[in-house]
């Protein structure tokens, strides 16, 4: 038998270094993987290779040329060098050529400060440029050239290095090839048929790959630069039940500016489950975390029938005496989202285990919906809009899905409609409508067949409105939680940020609901809930990391590069180690004035 | 309004770019006759290379309706499972594609260097002179039309000018173009050279 091992390496010499790496990888690929300073725009991992952008060349000993390391295989005893004069100078006047048309409009762009072109150019250019005519100018000057691109992004082709980054994007990841260069040369212009824009539900990926500030989106556009981001949170999506794993971008601002925290959420490579990638819904959707419509303060419905805000205290002893009244805790029904975590099921599983909850009490919804994405893209989005469905599955939670993958809560449904339950607790920790269709429960509570509702969420839905009481909870980046994805790869998301007003993390309002019952519930943490819950799976090996999952801490960053686009970080990581940058030492402006050819005369 | 599920899409609020987009055109179907030229081409590439056929295509949409327009764009890129862009894409890289209406004659002078050295702009003065148009534009009755082109390939005997996409005129002078000109008016298609093509063969 052959070993692996040593049949599919190759070693090659790049900067008098000796690189082993796998065969197959490109020399672009070896350096970076041995940390060997190279720039690339073109050139994406995620991406087909293009080799357009020309700034990644190197010497290789016996090729006549410079070659484009991103384009060029790694052989046996190839022997590469990056710094040597001539590629340091090539290299130079490659960056030169592209910045004759940059507009370096830096200070109004979006990307400053974690833009390649920036940091590339300031290590690899050369010290000034010669370039002494006007910019090419499309679509206008400033950033009064950004054009519309579609429902969630905005172009400025003078930006645009046409590194054809997005158009790959389009035509290998997304499948629909939206996007084109138009014309030739000195005329190429990213564009779209007809002017019409991006329609994908991937679009916020074209401003990750992106290298320039050409395409941003419309919704962080003028928002934040990163520097105001000193913290970003890597955490996981819960909007559907891929769980993409993603950063939260908090912006430092003083508690009483007006506006948000939570200023962006980007995707965070993993490539076994979102790649380089996330859709727009996890990325655009998270306004309602900070949004008008969060849940800041319990509520309790006064004798004159309204939702009056009260504190914890007084909204607990409500809880004690409403279920007494409605016939104590032995009539206490659950209906969970799926949006809830496992730490959040398993104090549920617990209540349920004090009141004598039969296994038919408790009900488990989502919202299942169909993306429109071509049939054949890379990246698909699922239906199943809830992180957990997995995870209730595996505590034991009355999970059914109908043919189409609905929720199925018929049994539930008619238990309420014909008015066989009379204490309901619905707990839904994520965004409006989630939780699937409640029109029918909202009905059923109008009607009085309901006699007591509890709502523990984290929104002012339509379901808490009619509620008797409303305990406010937390949105899934103001917690420590652990999740299932469809995978069945357990994950989990950090606590970004505080929970708004005197809304507390879901963990807490339980055990604090328990006490309040009766049931008596000590945990003290939310670390406290996973490892008790560890030690009741721990026959089931998927679970083994619950106890050792890493939350993420808000890291403030030592320098600016570090809160820098993290789906590049570990770019970041690589080129800028604390080498001085390798600047092309020689001076471009060469020509001395006696040399100058005078201009001919024009009549 | 918009597809998308999470930003609305108020075309209305944001700067449009002033790139010219492709005519509309009228509503496109090749003809039978075209169709069928298009489907025997077809049968040269393997059926999940068909997207290889797409210049031939665009020459019968040019054929067809004179010039390039988007709904024959779209056309193609139905056919060939394109998406309109890669047409686009294709279609604006070569310049003996038009994106807009021609003149029934274009003339097309290489500007390249040969022929610059070795007079093409005169020549180019000279035909927007006789003609009253600028380069790029249609002269009012719609006979002409006066492009600027890149090296036709005849650099042994420029200047070139290329008439149609298919006849070179040669060692081209102000006065031999406007006798070219006025055999054009005279005697129409007759007036042309041969395609230089076949006379190299
Ligand atoms: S818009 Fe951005 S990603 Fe697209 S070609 Fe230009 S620089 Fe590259
Ligand atoms: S695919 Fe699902 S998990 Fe990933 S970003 Fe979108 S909604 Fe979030
Ligand atoms: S990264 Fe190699 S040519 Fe662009
Ligand atoms: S330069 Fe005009 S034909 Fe080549």
């Amino acid at each position: 038998m052959y070993d692996r091992q040593v049949m599919d390496t190759v070693t090659l010499t790049i900067d008098g270094r000796q690189v082993t790496v796998e065969k197959g990888r490109t020399v672009l690929q070896a350096a970076i993987e041995s940390g060997i300073k190279i720039p690339y725009y073109c050139y994406h991992p995620g991406l087909g290779i293009d080799g357009s952008c020309r700034v990644c060349i190197v010497k290789i000993e016996k090729m006549p040329k410079l070659q484009t390391s991103c384009s060029t295989t790694v052989t046996e005893g190839m022997v590469v060098h990056t710094r040597t004069p001539e590629v340091v100078e090539a290299r130079a006047s490659v960056f030169e050529f592209l910045l004759i048309n940059h507009p370096l409009d830096c200070p109004v762009c979006d990307k400053g400060g974690e833009c390649p072109l920036q940091d590339f150019s300031y290590s690899f250019g050369p010290n000034e440029s010669r370039m002494e005519f006007p910019r090419r100018v499309f679509d206008g000057e400033g950033v009064r050239a950004d054009v519309d691109f579609g429902p969630t992004l905005m172009l400025n082709r003078n930006r645009c290095i046409l590194c054809t980054r997005c158009v790959r994007f389009m035509r290998e990841i997304d499948t629909d090839a939206q996007i084109n260069i138009t014309d030739r040369g000195y005329g190429s212009e990213i564009a779209t048929f007809q002017e019409q824009g991006v329609h994908s539900l991937l679009s916020g990926n074209l401003m990750d790959v992106c290298p320039v500030g050409a395409i941003t989106t419309k919704d962080y556009r003028f928002k934040a630069r990163p520097w105001d981001n000193p913290e970003a949170v890597d955490t996981i999506c819960t909007l559907c039940e891929k769980g993409c794993n993603t950063t939260a971008w908090i912006k430092a601002k003083p508690e009483w500016a007006k506006g948000p925290q939570l200023i962006r959420m980007t995707p965070r490579l993993n490539p076994d489950v979102n790649g380089y990638w996330m859709c727009d819904i996890g990325r655009f959707d998270y306004h309602w975390i900070e949004g008008d419509h969060r849940l800041q303060r319990p509520l309790v419905r006064s004798e004159a029938g309204t939702l009056e805000p009260t504190d914890w205290t007084n909204a607990l002893s409500k809880v004690a005496d409403k279920v007494t009244a409605a016939g104590g805790t032995g009539a206490l029904r659950f209906f969970v989202s799926a949006q809830a975590s496992l730490e959040e099921l398993f104090l549920i599983g617990r209540l349920g285990g004090a009141f004598g909850l039969p296994e038919s009490g408790v009900a488990v919804g989502w919202r299942q919906r169909e993306k429109p994405q071509p049939k054949h893209a890379k990246f698909k989005i699922p239906p199943t809009d809830a992180p957990n469905v997995n995870g209730a599955r595996v505590l034991g939670f009355p999970v059914k899905t109908g043919s189409d993958g609905t929720a199925d809560i018929s049994a539930f449904r008619a238990a309420v409609e014909q008015g066989r339950i009379s204490a309901l607790y619905v707990f839904d920790p994520g965004p409006d409508g989630y939780i699937g269709d409640v029109s029918w429960l909202v009905e059923a509570k109008r009607a009085g067949r309901l006699p007591l509702l509890i709502v523990h969420g984290v929104v002012m839905t339509e379901l808490a409105s009619v509620a008797d009481i409303v305990l406010p909870g937390a949105a899934w980046v103001e917690k420590d939680a652990a999740y299932v994805n469809a995978q069945g790869r357990l994950q989990g998301a950090s606590r970004a940020m505080a929970p708004p007003g005197d809304a507390q993390e879901d963990w807490q309002v339980f055990v604090n609901v328990g006490l309040a019952l009766g049931a008596g519930l000590t945990y003290t943490s939310s670390a406290a809930v996973r490892a008790d819950l560890a030690a009741t799976l721990s026959a089931n090996e998927a679970f083994a990391g619950l106890t050792s999952l890493a939350f993420s801490r808000p890291v403030t960053a030592r320098h600016w590069l570090q809160a820098s686009n993290p789906s590049e970080r570990w770019k970041w990581d690589f080129m800028f180690q604390d080498l001085p940058p390798v600047k092309f030492a020689g001076t471009p402006r060469a020509t001395s004035p006696p040399q100058t050819i005078a201009l001919r005369e024009v009549d | 309004m918009s597809f998308h599920p999470l930003m609305e899409y108020d075309p209305g609020r944001f700067h449009h770019s002033e790139r010219k987009i492709a005519d509309e055109g009228a509503p496109f179907v090749f003809t039978p006759e075209r169709r069928a030229k298009l489907d025997e081409i077809l049968t040269e590439y393997p059926p999940e290379r068909k997207r290889s056929a797409v210049l031939a295509a665009l020459y019968l949409v040019q054929e067809q309706e004179g010039y390039l327009t988007a709904n024959g764009m779209r056309h193609v890129a139905g056919i060939l499972d394109l998406t309109p862009a890669e047409v686009e894409d294709v279609a604006t890289y070569y310049v003996m594609f038009f994106k807009e209406k021609v003149g029934k004659y274009v003339l097309q002078v290489c500007r390249t260097l040969s022929c610059a050295l070795n007079g093409a702009e005169r020549v180019t003065e000279s035909l927007s002179e006789k003609l009253g148009i600028k380069v790029g534009e249609t002269d009012p009755s719609g006979m002409f039309t006066l492009l600027e082109f890149e090296c036709l390939g005849a650099c042994d005997r420029a200047p070139v000018v290329m008439v149609n996409n298919e006849h070179w005129h040669e060692h081209a002078t102000p006065e031999s173009c406007s006798k070219l000109i006025d055999d054009i008016k005279a005697k129409g298609e007759a007036a042309l050279s041969g395609c230089h093509l076949k006379v190299e063969k």
